[in-house]
């Protein structure tokens, strides 16, 4: 069957070729019969034709020519100067040179030559414009948004006034990247300030509570800062510095019982009352009285210029104050 | 014991041979040379270069600047090598899409979740099938993307118009 099929095949390829020449001898006759034809007309011309004894080759057909629409000239030559020029530039856009109407160049030429114009510079392209951002676009989207504004509340006229009535600062950063994403790590970090003398301590809660923040209380400043950005939301670290300030403001009042216990080696700071000086001023003020009679303490000058020597240290202002104080407390006449 | 006393003096020659032949030849790779974004001039002085070609990368914030603007390049940001790829992937598009018109750079610039492109169009098509392109790679990038992307162009009427110089 196969065998019968490529036969078949065959001679009906071979019947093709056939065809072929055939028609092909029939279209020799018949350039022949052209060409007589021509050589008649030239007879009759009378003129030298350049002789072609190849086939004369058939006029090759003119290259279809692509229709393009004309280019109109760039819009900024018809824009009228006094237009509304938000309109012509509404959003942010990258640079292009027919609708900015400013002959603008930009780009590094060797010396004396001009710099590449607008037209066809990716520089300008590239470098971001605020061309949408005028001032009177400015203006005109203040004057949009003012229906949505608020009046400011009364009584917090100036900054004084915010801090009095505001004591507590709470700084967070927000972030804007040119990403998929709105999120950053970054923003959970939460800072939570305010000056300590806002709060209202005793001697004791004071200690305590200076104690409990540690570093985090700046003393030249009188400042203490809560920095949180351990949870992983900003909501949580407000919450939780604020935890911290309450719950430690709370605890310095506590008195524990192991805190009566605290003996003079444990003290920070010298105290007048607590100590030995206090006892032998007040010994060498009430010599020789009798018992039962009023004793006399030694000054608070005298107290505090003790305590200014010994926690600040021997300096020669500490020092002559000490001197005064003491002449002043015994009664001694100072010889100038 | 006496054998290896002869031989030592040879072994030493030997040896100092060995050091001297390797101190003189370097072997290692030059690293010193560097050639990317640098174009060798030619014979005939007849090769086109843009102005972004033509001015060499360390001028890059001084002559020229960036063609990608984002904040995944600045200090502590956020997936810069996804933002990279992504690039690659916008710039091969781009020139895959409209082909052989392109005759700048392509501009990628990052706006919060918007990606705009930037590029200068040699006029080669007609108007109606540049929109057409414009949309069918807003549509597709945005896609693939999945955030909005606007395509910028500038078109010239032809390739010279974006020669800077002939080297």
């Amino acid at each position: 069957m196969s065998a019968n099929l490529t036969r078949w095949l065959e001679r009906s390829l071979h019947n093709c070729h056939a065809t072929q020449s055939r028609t092909a001898l029939r279209l020799f006759s018949g350039q022949q019969q052209q060409q007589q034809q021509q050589q008649q007309e030239v007879e009759e011309d009378e003129e030298f034709r350049v002789l072609n004894l190849r086939a004369v080759k058939k006029q090759v057909a003119a290259r279809r020519e692509i229709k393009r629409d004309p280019v109109p000239p760039p819009r900024s030559n018809r824009m009228a100067v006094d237009q509304d020029w938000t309109a012509a530039w509404p959003g942010p856009r990258s640079f292009h040179p027919a609708s900015v109407p400013l002959p603008l160049r930009q780009g590094y030429t060797e010396r004396g030559a001009a710099a590449p114009s607008k037209f066809a510079n990716a520089e300008l392209m590239k470098i971001p414009n605020f061309l949408h951002l005028t001032p009177p676009a400015i203006r005109q989207q203040c004057e949009a948004i003012k229906q949505f504004c608020t009046p400011w509340p009364k009584g917090l006229e100036t900054e004084e006034k915010c801090k009095h009535h505001f004591p507590v600062e709470v700084v967070t950063t927000d972030f804007c990247h040119s990403l998929p994403t709105i999120r950053n790590p970054e923003a959970r970090r939460v800072t939570v300030s305010l000056k300590l003398s806002e709060l209202k301590f005793d001697a004791h809660a004071k200690d305590k509570f200076l104690r409990l923040v540690g570093e985090r209380y700046n003393q030249e400043t009188d400042v203490l800062t809560i920095v949180a950005d351990r949870c992983p939301m900003r909501k949580q670290n407000y919450d939780y510095a604020l935890y911290l300030l309450t719950a430690c403001y709370h605890e310095s009042f506590i008195t524990e019982p192991w805190e009566e216990t605290k003996s003079e080696a444990d003290m920070e700071v010298y105290h007048f009352e607590r100590n030995k000086a206090k006892l032998s001023a007040e010994a060498i003020l009430n010599w020789n009285e009798a018992a039962g009679e009023t004793k006399v303490a030694p000054s608070q000058g005298y107290a505090k210029s003790v305590e200014q020597l010994i926690n600040e240290g021997e300096n020669e202002y500490n020092i002559a104050k000490y001197k005064k104080e003491v002449l002043k407390m015994l009664n001694i006449p100072v010889a100038n | 014991m006496n054998f290896l006393k002869k031989l030592a003096p040879q072994m030493v020659a030997v040896a100092e041979a060995q050091t001297c032949s390797k101190s003189a030849i370097h072997t290692s790779a030059v690293c010193c040379r560097v050639q990317s974004g640098r174009y060798r001039i030619t014979t005939k002085r007849n090769r086109p270069l843009t102005y972004e070609m033509a001015n060499p990368p360390h001028y890059i914030g001084h002559r020229k600047s960036w063609n990608s603007w984002n904040t995944s390049t600045i200090k502590d940001g956020l997936r810069p090598s996804q933002t990279a790829i992504e690039d690659v992937f916008l710039r091969k598009f781009m020139t895959g899409t409209w082909h052989a018109m392109i005759c700048s750079e392509v501009i990628i610039k990052r706006q919060h979740n918007t990606i705009r492109i930037a590029a200068i169009i040699r006029q080669a098509i007609s108007a109606r099938k540049m929109y057409f392109l414009i949309g069918y790679t807003e549509e597709l990038l945005s896609y693939w993307m999945q955030c909005p992307v606007t395509l910028e162009l500038q078109t010239v009427a032809d390739k010279k118009d974006v020669v800077f110089k002939y080297i």
